[in-house]
């Protein structure tokens, strides 16, 4: 039912962006609020944070929360708040690309295999169901292990392994849409017309799935953060000194009894991120019309 | 009759889910481009040690007789032999994954009333300042990573308020009370997480049922609106949260991981962790194996579930 509303929707968008925006939900300009302040900090870090990225001796180690220092000096004397905004534009880069990645190839995979259908549509889904068994989480730690030490800490294999947590979840869901426009007409007559399969996934099949695929993408998009801080904390993902937000919560853990602030300082950074995200594709998925479906990963 | 066969159906997709996955981590893991020998060993490589650690591991075999030897083993409940202890597998699964039983059953224990409570709460007052309060703080909650939620728990009841250990150590000279200390605050983060994500769907669904007419009906002929709410709309209420629930068990295997290493609480997530950071293969594959198979029995089980709570099956 979304689908046959889609060719409106789109009609609807010609006039002025700013109709759209104001049949918003409230949700949505709260989330996106939200991340026009994360965005601006990631850009302009460099030039909005009191001190260095690695800069040593900027106050007393561990002496907690002051004006100076809202998220506290680490046992280097780094300032942490300073460390937050520089690792921004870090967090956001690699969840961006990793999602990215992998709504790009899960997409290929979905909408293909939904539409050919056949033996190899189920051969796909076995396997794709098979990668979803393994719990993300865990499918991360384990692609990791097998890159093996030399690429290990490199913001390329997080990104990769972002990427392969998603595809397979983000595929079944293409898949699903795939099969319900294929039933279409404008389907049959591209075929007709003697187009190939990856043709008319191209030129038919993608753009009416794109609403979903979008959804889909905010929605992957709001929980990457939280795997790659995952990977950071449990020293999996990137390698000191880079200021990523989950590996210097781990960094700062050992000293929690005396400074808490430094590991609860890059978490509440964390949890504000996927605030807004959240906010933003609850509303964004109720303004295209689809309930945001919610799972956790 | 389709019943038998739907649920037999289910069950056979699963087996062949779990070889698939299977055959999945040993490609992963021993056939992927790379020598595997080198891979462990990292930097402290030498010729000597190299040859010494392929003839271990059988790495001169053909893989697909390495794959169904360690397939068999698996299947006959021999998991072969951990690499940096030297210890049989199933020894030192054993305790940690009663550890991780316990400590979940203890989670799901409190993750009901979690979820159940507040959402009773929001349904009743819906649209009135508690419910909007509660949808808040759901969100937020929603939006924490497990690790933040654990430490801000440390944070309250270990430095601010001293009640709980830092460290969740625990052995089998523990006593009950110990385990009990040991396991309160990573159960306590498990519930939370768990509870935040049902919140939201028992919610609708209670709100939803409050609105039909058979719990008009109870309405009209007089019954209590306490009665009301927990006799007729809760239950009815329940049946869509099946679903979340088996979610739920499935973000346990994954939550464990992280909970577990956050509290140093011995169980099976943590088990997963250092093997992964031994590079211990035998044990990554066989504790990797595991979770997939709990996570594939949890939806198996949800959807049995489904196929026996449809009525339209059920009467066919």
């Amino acid at each position: 039912m979304t689908l046959s509303a889609a060719p409106g929707l789109t009609q609807a968008r010609l006039p002025s962006w700013r109709r759209i925006l104001r049949r918003a939900p409230v949700s949505f300009h709260i989330g996106a609020a939200i991340l026009i302040v994360h965005a601006a900090v990631a850009v302009l870090g460099p030039w909005l944070a009191p001190y260095g990225i690695s800069q040593m001796g900027t106050g007393i180690p561990l002496s907690g929360m002051s004006w100076a220092h809202p998220f506290g000096v680490d046992q280097l004397g780094r300032d942490i708040f300073s460390r937050v905004i520089h690792g921004s534009h870090i967090v956001l880069l690699l969840a961006l690309s990793g999602t990215g990645l992998g709504v790009a190839i899960g997409s290929v995979i979905g909408l293909l295999s939904g539409y050919v259908g056949g033996w190899i549509d189920n051969i796909v889904q076995r396997l794709l169901e098979a990668v979803i068994s393994i719990p993300f989480l865990v499918l991360a730690l384990l692609a990791i292990a097998a890159a093996g030490p030399q690429l290990a800490g490199s913001p390329l294999l997080v990104v990769l392994v972002v990427a392969l947590v998603y595809a397979p979840r983000v595929a079944r869901m293409a898949r699903a849409a795939a099969i319900e426009i294929a039933t279409r007409d404008f389907v049959t007559v591209a075929r007709l017309r003697g187009e190939g399969a990856w043709s008319v996934m191209r030129r038919e099949i993608l753009p009416n799935a794109s609403s979903v695929l979008l959804v889909e993408f905010a929605l992957r998009a709001g929980y990457a953060p939280v795997l790659i801080g995952s990977l950071g904390f449990l020293g999996f993902g990137m390698r000191p000194p880079t200021p990523e937000w989950g590996l210097m919560m781990a960094e700062n853990r050992a000293l929690i009894i005396i400074s808490p602030i430094t590991v609860i300082g890059p978490g509440l950074a964390l949890a504000s991120l996927v605030v807004g995200l959240n906010l933003f594709t609850d509303g964004l998925a109720r303004l295209i019309g689809r309930t945001a479906p919610r799972n956790q990963a | 009759m389709t019943l038998i066969r739907l649920i037999g159906g289910r069950i056979l997709l699963s087996l062949l889910t779990l070889l698939i996955v299977s055959a999945l981590i040993f490609w992963i893991l021993e056939v992927l481009p790379g020598d595997v020998a080198s891979r462990i060993m990292g930097r402290d490589a030498t010729p000597e040690t190299l040859a010494l650690l392929r003839a271990k591991l059988h790495l001169n075999d053909p893989a697909i007789t390495r794959y169904l030897r360690w397939l068999g083993g698996m299947a006959t409940g021999d998991f072969g032999t951990a690499l940096t202890s030297s210890r049989p597998i199933v020894q030192i699964l054993e305790p940690r994954i009663f550890n991780t039983v316990l400590l979940a059953g203890y989670a799901f224990l409190l993750y009901l009333p979690m979820a159940l409570i507040p959402a009773l709460i929001q349904a009743v007052r819906r649209d009135r300042p508690t419910d909007h309060a509660l949808s808040a703080v759901t969100l937020v909650l929603l939006s924490m990573p497990d690790f933040l939620i654990a430490t801000l728990l440390l944070v309250t009841f270990v430095v601010t308020v001293p009640l709980l250990p830092a460290i969740s150590l625990v052995d089998q000279s523990s006593t009950a009370l110990e385990y009990f200390r040991a396991m309160t605050l990573p159960a306590v983060t498990l519930a939370v997480v768990m509870a935040v994500y049902a919140v939201r769907m028992l919610r609708d669904n209670l709100i939803e049922v409050l609105s039909s007419d058979y719990v008009r009906m109870a309405e009209l002929k007089g019954l209590s609106r306490r009665k009301v709410l927990l006799r007729h709309a809760l239950p009815n209420a329940l049946v869509p949260t099946l679903n979340i629930t088996a979610l739920n068990l499935a973000y346990l295997i994954g939550g464990v991981v992280v909970v577990e290493k956050v509290f140093s609480y011995p169980g099976f997530g943590s088990l997963l962790v250092d093997s992964l950071q031994l590079r211990d293969l035998p044990l990554i594959e066989a504790t990797v194996l595991i979770a997939a198979a709990v996570y594939i029995a949890a939806n198996l089980l949800a959807d049995i579930g489904a196929i026996l709570l449809n009525p339209r099956l059920r009467a066919s």
